[in-house]
């Protein structure tokens, strides 16, 4: 192929050189190029090479059904590999390299594993990597030995390991219509639909518009001007740079916007890529349509293309693909090309398979010195590195024959065109074929997605624009405008019918003919699919893995179906068609996941005291979206000395936890009582204003759902506290209760944990320091306040706060809870007072410690898996009234005196320490699923040695005296433990009533 | 109750700087202006099926606007912003719930549940659809529109006010998505006023 750049003619800007780079060599090309023009232009054959048999390949094509020249863009981060260089806009410093080959894509060789290629074939890793069974055991053994030379031997290019260096966007539109395709078709549908009033977005992968009309001569140009400012006039929105991927239910598609890809150096504001989702009414998939190679012996040789390739490199790029050419086509489309090629220098020759041609497209060449054989078809491309001569085959009544060899530098092809309805196919609808066109297009839907243009099979220039003015105007009326709508043209409109031809060979031949160049599937692969008995196209493209490369399918799969079609004696509507999926073009993992990398992978939450935590020294852990302090290390404590020393202040004196995360609901309303009445487990009909209750709450199936406190402060006001990690749940459920079950009831709820900031203030000084914290101490003393009272009052300055006298870890306590703006303040107040009498501040940690100390149960025991009676919570359970659960938590297997109950467990040897998530086994049966599980530990500081809650079969009762063993299989630590009450410390409860 | 003598303080205390940053146009103008309202007064009222109408007249007394707003509307009234947030609750912005008595609804005070985010500037609407799914063209979402929405899972409250859009962000997840706002304003150009 001796390709030259032109000295005119184009879309370039020859004002504007641009240097970039090509495996490391410097090179010149022109804004306007793609990757794939200028090195073309620059003499660059050899591109890539294949995926199994590193055979080597050049451009293809134009567009994005690319098949050769994948390449790799950028380096160490920023490499992407698998990059069509037709697509790529060329830029100042781009750094482009070849894929899939050592030492480089010019001299490889891992072309070595063509000499292999017959025992490559389809359904070779199947059949060779299924043993032996003695040497590798059963199944896959073999492969997994074999599959890291295979993954470095054959594959794409190789991406990055390290972090993508750039941010990506996410956003939304809206728009009455959505035009995807900025050709002819689709910017007439686009202004129509525009000049009817309605709201138009049009999106274009390529970074020009025009489609088609930019690979005319430039005489088209004008008529390309127009159509875009008769859109723009309009108030058309265009998004060039991007890509409709795939379209969904209700009008949504995805589009990706390729924000930086054509910059020499993006902005760090800028993002490199952004996802979009549209929700538009209307959709005109004004999509275009794909020219087909044909399969014949070499067709993926570097220097066989496209016919509408070649005229694309002529007339957008200003580029002589080649000196001499030929021309191979099935249909008229390649005859204006040929034209064209011939008035820019090269020598062309035109073979036409087809019987007979139409006198108009003789005319086309009359005057010009263009050869042309009918009858004739491409049998076997001659050259090793790239194309030097064709072996061309004739007609007979027997079929192709050889019919003789031409020299050329170029070889194009043209073996019909297949309508892009891959978009529409995302929502489930089947192409259909059309015989007389020799492709599949859109079938009859009753969606509201249209096709206009050549996506609609329309071959004709003028036909294109009426359909996309009559598919613009059709949507009009729909959406209720009044229009006057054209006739849509129909199918077709080349002068002479295309002759089908998918492949071409000679009986006797051995020809390697490529159907799927991008995974090396070749016409042999497809028959030896079908004598392995594969009769369905899913499964004879998945054994095959025709179409499953990055293409798409786009180049080969109709070719595929109609050699199917041909080895099982049907036609090819018979056979059935693949089922295109989204993405349409594939779509970086980096634009789907926008900015949610890093820190903003998920919310995260703070409380107020967020900050002041951090300055106290807290170490932060997640506690579902929150953070909260874990421990707070004084000098070199780690997280043990820390959070042991915390959990022993607070038994001694004082201290304070951040418990702003527990879910805060309010209740109000006339029929809150009743409500909470029938939520709870547990009554509520007669709590006294002024008292907290602890309640249990069940789902409709009997199990535990959430615990917490309810604090009446009327008698149509209500707080309830969850547990940190069912807030939501436990929220929505309440919800969903009143407006579906008992909408009778006048009770509302509303989430108040963003209202309230909350401390535990804990501890044997706890009431000193809180007294010394509020305007007015008296409200706090015992007779004041008694275990289980609230009070609303104020702190000093004036902060107003609710506090509860509760305890979660036993000891005298209470729960202050302040409007969140105030929660530092809050801590300001309390720190000051705990400091003075030694108190401290404690993390999850302790409050863990202290609470397994009391049996006291969170999220680790309640797990959905718990009735209230395993919980050791029964007598909460009220036998006087209905609540939620009440019914199902009596069914048989949920009351077996055997289930797993609420235990504490301690080791036999005080010194030994064991791991929350072992098994609990019989002595002398550590084995299978045991007798029950640990769900928490730690070391407790009040009895000096680790303990844990856990649950066992049949309940501390049934192991009084009998050792048990947690078992840790993956740690292969036993350890043997005493099963003894949950309520480890102060199991009477003293400490808390003082 | 008397306004304490102690400083409220924001979620977004100490967590951002005044000025301009990103892709500031040649005239130093920003595509985005993003403000932090302190001192948020926010109360929720809400009537029961048949008192509905009993508590909008209350509310709108109180913030002296001319009726309550149906869902998905605002009314600005002199003394305070009413927002029908839910079919049966409406946000009073910058004043106190009155009085109402439970046989015909509920009041809470939700002053310090959420932080107000305010944004303004040419880009406001392109902006915010960077992260919102709402279809906030002028004529599906007028000055005057409320709606429920989420940035990336969090539920925010979004009012198009005159000439500004006002975002109520549960308080707790305000850094996070004023972070996440600062970082995709830069490419408008951004002013923190």
């Amino acid at each position: 192929m001796k390709s030259r750049r032109l000295e005119q003619g184009g879309r370039i800007d020859r004002t504007k050189p641009i240097g970039f780079a090509w495996d490391g060599k410097s090179l010149n090309g022109y804004q306007g190029d793609t990757l794939a023009s200028a090195l073309m232009a620059s003499g660059q054959q050899i591109l890539g090479r294949s995926f199994k048999y590193h055979r080597p390949r050049g451009i293809m094509s134009a567009g994005v059904e690319e098949s050769g020249a994948l390449v790799t863009i950028g380096k160490d981060s920023g490499a992407e590999p698998n990059i069509k260089a037709t697509t790529q806009e060329l830029f100042e410093g781009l750094e482009g390299f070849g894929q899939n080959a050592w030492p480089s894509v010019r001299y490889d060789l891992g072309a070595f594993n063509s000499l292999f290629s017959r025992f490559f074939a389809a359904g070779f890793y199947y059949k060779t990597f299924m043993g032996p069974k003695a040497l590798f055991g059963r199944g896959t053994g073999f492969w997994m030995f074999c599959e890291r030379l295979i993954r470095q031997a054959a594959g794409m290019g190789k991406a990055s390991r390290e972090p993508d260096p750039d941010c990506y966007d996410h956003a939304h539109a809206h728009c009455d219509v959505l035009v995807v395709g900025g050709g002819p078709a689709g910017l007439s549908a686009a202004t129509t639909a525009a000049r009817a009033g309605l709201d138009v977005l049009l999106v274009e992968q390529d970074f020009e518009l025009g489609g088609d009309l930019l690979n005319q001569p430039e005489s088209a140009n004008r008529q390309r001007k127009k159509l875009i400012a008769d859109a723009q006039g309009q108030g058309v929105r265009v998004m060039t740079r991007t890509t409709a991927f795939g379209l969904y239910d209700h009008g949504v598609a995805g589009l990706v916007e390729r924000v930086g890809d054509h910059l020499p150096g993006i902005s760090q504001n800028l993002p490199r890529q952004r996802f979009w989702i549209v929700r538009s009414s209307h959709i005109i998939l004004a999509t275009g349509a794909i020219e087909r190679q044909i399969a014949f012996g070499n067709n993926d040789r570097p220097g066989v293309m496209t016919a509408s390739a070649g005229r694309s490199y002529l007339n957008r790029f200003g580029i002589l693909p080649g000196e001499r050419i030929v021309i191979a086509t099935n249909n008229d489309s390649a005859y204006q090309t040929a034209t064209e090629l011939e008035d820019a220098g090269a020598v062309v020759s035109l073979i036409d398979a087809r019987e007979n041609v139409d006198s108009e497209l003789i005319g086309l060449l009359g005057g010009s010195n263009i050869s042309l054989r009918i009858r004739a078809a491409p049998l076997s491309v001659k050259g090793m590195r790239c194309i030097k001569a064709l072996e061309y085959t004739t007609a007979t009544s027997q079929g192709w024959e050889h019919g003789g060899v031409e020299d050329c530098d170029l070889l194009l092809v043209s073996g019909g065109w297949s309508p892009v309805v891959n978009l529409l196919s995302h929502l489930g609808y089947k192409p259909v074929w059309n015989r007389e066109q020799a492709c599949f297009v859109a079938p009859e839907t009753d969606s509201t997605v249209f096709m206009a243009g050549s996506s609609a099979a329309i071959w004709n220039h003028e036909d294109c624009l009426i359909s996309g003015q009559s598919v613009g105007a059709g949507v009009s009326k729909l959406l209720g405008c009044s229009v006057r709508q054209k006739k849509a043209p129909k199918a077709g409109g080349w002068v002479g019918p295309i002759k089908p031809v998918y492949e071409v060979a000679v009986k006797g031949r051995q020809l390697k003919s490529l159907v799927d160049p991008q995974h090396d599937v070749t016409t042999d692969d497809i028959r030896l699919a079908h004598r392995e008995g594969f009769v369905s196209v899913e499964h004879l493209k998945r054994y095959t893995t025709l179409g499953m490369a990055t293409d798409g399918g786009k180049v080969g799969n109709v070719i595929g179906l109609a050699l199917m079609a041909e080895a099982l004696g049907k036609d090819i509507p018979d056979v059935g068609t693949t089922t295109f999926r989204p993405p349409y073009t594939p779509v970086s993992i980096g634009a789907l996941r926008g900015r949610n990398v890093g820190e903003h992978f998920r919310p995260l939450r703070r409380t107020p005291m967020h900050d002041w935590n951090l300055e106290h020294g807290a170490t932060m852990t997640m506690a579902g979206l929150w953070h909260r302090p874990w421990y707070f290390a004084q000098q070199d404590e780690g997280i043990e000395q820390a959070y042991i020393r915390e959990a022993a202040t607070v038994r001694e004196t004082v201290g304070l936890c951040d418990v702003t995360s527990l879910g805060k609901i309010a209740i109000q309303g006339p029929d809150a009582t009743e409500f909470l009445n029938r939520v709870y487990t547990n009554p509520f009909a007669k709590l006294p204003i002024g008292k907290a209750r602890y309640g249990i709450m069940l789902r409709d199936d009997g199990i535990v759902m959430d615990d917490g406190t309810t604090w009446r402060f009327s008698e149509t006001e209500y707080f309830m506290t969850t547990t940190t990690a069912h807030a939501a749940k436990v929220m929505a459920w309440l919800e969903e209760l009143l407006q579906t079950r008992w909408q009778d009831l006048k009770v509302h709820v509303a989430s108040v944990s963003e209202q309230w900031a909350g401390c535990a203030v804990a501890g044997p000084k706890s009431r000193e320091v809180l007294m010394a914290s509020l305007d007015n101490e008296d409200v706090l003393s015992n007779e004041n306040l008694p275990f289980m009272g609230v009070v609303e009052t104020q702190m000093v300055g004036g902060i107003p706060c609710r506090i509860a006298r509760i305890s979660f870890s036993g000891e005298l306590a209470y729960e202050v809870y302040v409007p969140s703006d105030y929660g530092v303040s809050m801590m300001g107040l309390l720190w000051g007072q705990a400091k003075i009498v030694g108190g401290c501040l404690y993390g999850l940690e302790a409050l863990g410690a202290l609470r397994i100390e009391k049996g006291h149960v969170t999220g680790a025991e309640l797990d959905g898996r718990v009735t209230i009676e395993d919980a050791g919570l029964g007598k909460m359970a009220s036998p006087n009234k209905s609540y939620i659960g009440k019914s199902l938590k009596n069914r048989p297997e949920l009351v077996r005196e055997d289930r797993p109950r609420l235990v504490g467990i301690k080791p036999k040897d005080r010194s030994k320490t064991f791991h929350a998530g072992a098994i609990l086994c019989k002595q002398d049966q550590v084995s299978g699923m045991g007798e029950g599980w640990v769900t928490a530990v730690t070391h407790s500081p009040a009895l000096g040695h680790w303990i844990g809650l856990g649950f066992i079969a049949g309940g501390h009762e049934a192991w009084k005296d009998t050792t048990a063993i947690v078992a840790d299989p993956l740690r292969k630590e036993d350890v043997a433990v005493e099963i003894v009450s949950p309520h480890m410390f102060d199991p009477t409860g003293e400490r808390m009533h003082v | 109750m008397s306004e304490p003598g102690v400083q409220r303080i924001s979620a977004l205390s100490g967590h951002y700087s005044t000025g301009k940053t990103g892709e500031v146009s040649a005239d130093g103008s920003a595509g985005i202006v993003l403000e932090n309202i302190e001192g948020l007064v926010l109360y929720q009222a809400a009537g029961w099926a048949d008192t509905m109408g009993m508590v909008g007249v209350q509310i709108a007394k109180v913030a002296k606007a001319v009726s309550a707003p149906g869902p998905g509307q605002a009314v600005v009234g002199k003394r305070g912003v009413l927002l029908r947030v839910e079919p049966m609750k409406w946000w009073l912005i910058g004043v106190a719930a009155p009085e109402v008595s439970p046989e015909h609804g509920t009041t809470l005070d939700l002053s310090h549940s959420r932080t107000q985010i305010r944004i303004s500037g040419p880009h406001a609407g392109e902006f915010l659809n960077r992260f919102l799914p709402l279809d906030l063209r002028e004529r599906a979402f007028p000055q005057g529109s409320v709606a429920s929405s989420v940035i990336h899972h969090v539920g925010v409250t979004l009012w198009h006010a005159n000439g500004h859009y006002d975002l109520f962000v549960p308080r707790g997840f305000a850094l996070f998505v004023w972070e996440g706002l600062v970082d995709v304003a830069r490419q408008f150009g951004l002013e923190i006023a």
